[in-house]
């Protein structure tokens, strides 16, 4: 129970970011909806993968398969690239505190000096970012690259 | 030209248009074909889109093959047509993200493809697409509720999510305006960082909410460039590694200008949320 309502918070507030963004993005007013729902599956399902053990860039890979996976679906019926919205869908994984962290940690090397914790800290979330990203992006291509291989999706 | 074509059978010349393609026809279409392609690459498609949209159009309109080099700020774009080559070049302007657009053009192509659009229409419906943009207010209340989002995901309490909201609707009209002023986008960024930064800090020095690091991260998260990172890696993925990494240059760049504003606030206002 406890489980059942952390993910229905989890999932409302990755649906707003996702729309907000789409909004950035200018999704047209009619995808905005899948936006809404892609965010909120993808985020979801991450959610409860990484809950079950699973490390979060396989989590981010699988959560970002099924999104696109059913982004084709109303891609389809919109008549529009899934990109237009599956990539909104996306921004709640996406790790901008990791990248950030990153950045600023290389560039507190070059203003106070090496410590090794700021080398490690450097390092491994500039990896993490790294990692989720690729997954994130491997994840929306993965129609492309399994199925739809020598065709158009629409 | 000659009436005789012996290479282009008669099921490949699409309906509504006389049979065969003049030199200036194909003109034309490569003409079309390039100004689509640069429509998609300005408003962030990616390169698999923007190349097979291409062509797609042409071979929908009638000419045998066409070949689309893509590079980051430029297209190069040939048609060849019974032995006839026209080749053009497009230099690319960023015009931001716009979905929209990208929706539009491939809306067109398809109906092309269908054979409900003939060229001369295609033409008109193209010059037509104005790139439609959510009104700014609605833009800057929709960042902030997100970046709330952000900051309650990550575990701030609801005091926090407050000044987040601030923070972030606040640097997103800065990063509009300065933008709207054709500034460069580094510039836009770094003022925009700067911003979110301080009204954060600002909320951590006053003491309004009990979790101030996360409402920190979470203010400049409007600035995450997400999508050119996504598209950066697809491209590669695809096999466009050029564009891929002229396009993840830019944004781990765009990324670094945020971090010097980020540091610049924290310097200037003596809070520390990083690190």
């Amino acid at each position: 129970m406890h489980l059942l309502l952390t993910l229905v918070q989890d999932m409302i507030l990755a649906a707003i970011p996702a729309v907000g963004f789409a909004l950035v993005f200018n999704v047209p007013p009619r995808a905005l909806v899948y936006c809404a729902a892609g965010g909120a599956i993808g985020h979801g399902v991450r959610m409860l993968l990484l809950a079950a053990g699973v490390p979060i860039e396989w989590g981010t890979l699988f959560a970002a398969s099924l999104v696109s996976f059913l982004g084709v679906y109303y891609a389809q019926k919109l008549r529009a690239h899934p990109k237009v919205f599956t990539v909104a869908a996306m921004i709640p994984m996406i790790p901008g505190v990791p990248l950030f962290t990153t950045l600023l940690a290389i560039v507190e090397i070059q203003r106070s000096g090496y410590t090794p914790e700021l080398f490690s800290t450097a390092l491994s979330s500039g990896l993490k970012a790294a990692f989720i990203v690729g997954a994130l992006a491997i994840g929306l291509a993965m129609p492309g690259l399994i199925y739809y291989r020598r065709r158009p999706i629409v | 030209m000659t009436p005789t074509q012996p290479n282009v059978p008669q099921d490949r010349v699409p309906a509504g248009s006389e049979a065969g393609l003049e030199a200036a026809d194909q003109q034309e279409v490569t003409r079309l074909c390039v100004e689509s392609a640069v429509m998609l690459m300005q408003h962030g498609a990616e390169s698999t889109l923007v190349e097979s949209v291409a062509r797609r159009l042409g071979e929908a309109l009638g000419v045998e093959r066409i070949e689309v080099a893509i590079m980051a700020n430029a297209i190069t774009l040939t048609s060849l047509h019974e032995g006839r080559c026209i080749t053009t070049v497009r230099r690319i302007q960023d015009h931001g993200i716009n979905m929209h657009v990208v929706t539009e053009v491939q809306r067109a192509m398809l109906c092309v493809e269908e054979g409900s659009l003939d060229r001369a229409g295609y033409r008109k419906h193209l010059s037509e697409i104005h790139p439609y943009r959510y009104p700014r207010w609605l833009v800057v209340l929709g960042i902030g509720l997100s970046c709330a989002c952000f900051a309650r995901l990550a575990g701030a309490d609801l005091a926090s999510c407050g000044v987040v909201f601030v923070a972030s609707s606040v640097a997103m009209a800065v990063r509009q305006q300065v933008s709207a002023m054709h500034f460069n986008p580094f510039i836009a960024f770094f003022a925009s960082a700067f911003v979110a930064t301080s009204i954060a800090g600002w909320g951590a020095i006053l003491r309004i909410g009990a979790t101030p690091r996360p409402a920190m991260a979470a203010s400049v998260l409007l600035l995450v460039p997400g999508f050119p990172l996504i598209n950066a890696v697809s491209d590669m993925v695809k096999g466009y590694i050029n564009t891929g990494l002229s396009r993840g240059m830019m944004a781990i760049l765009l990324s670094l200008a945020t971090c010097g504003g980020i540091l610049l606030a924290m310097t200037a206002w003596k809070v520390w949320g990083w690190l």
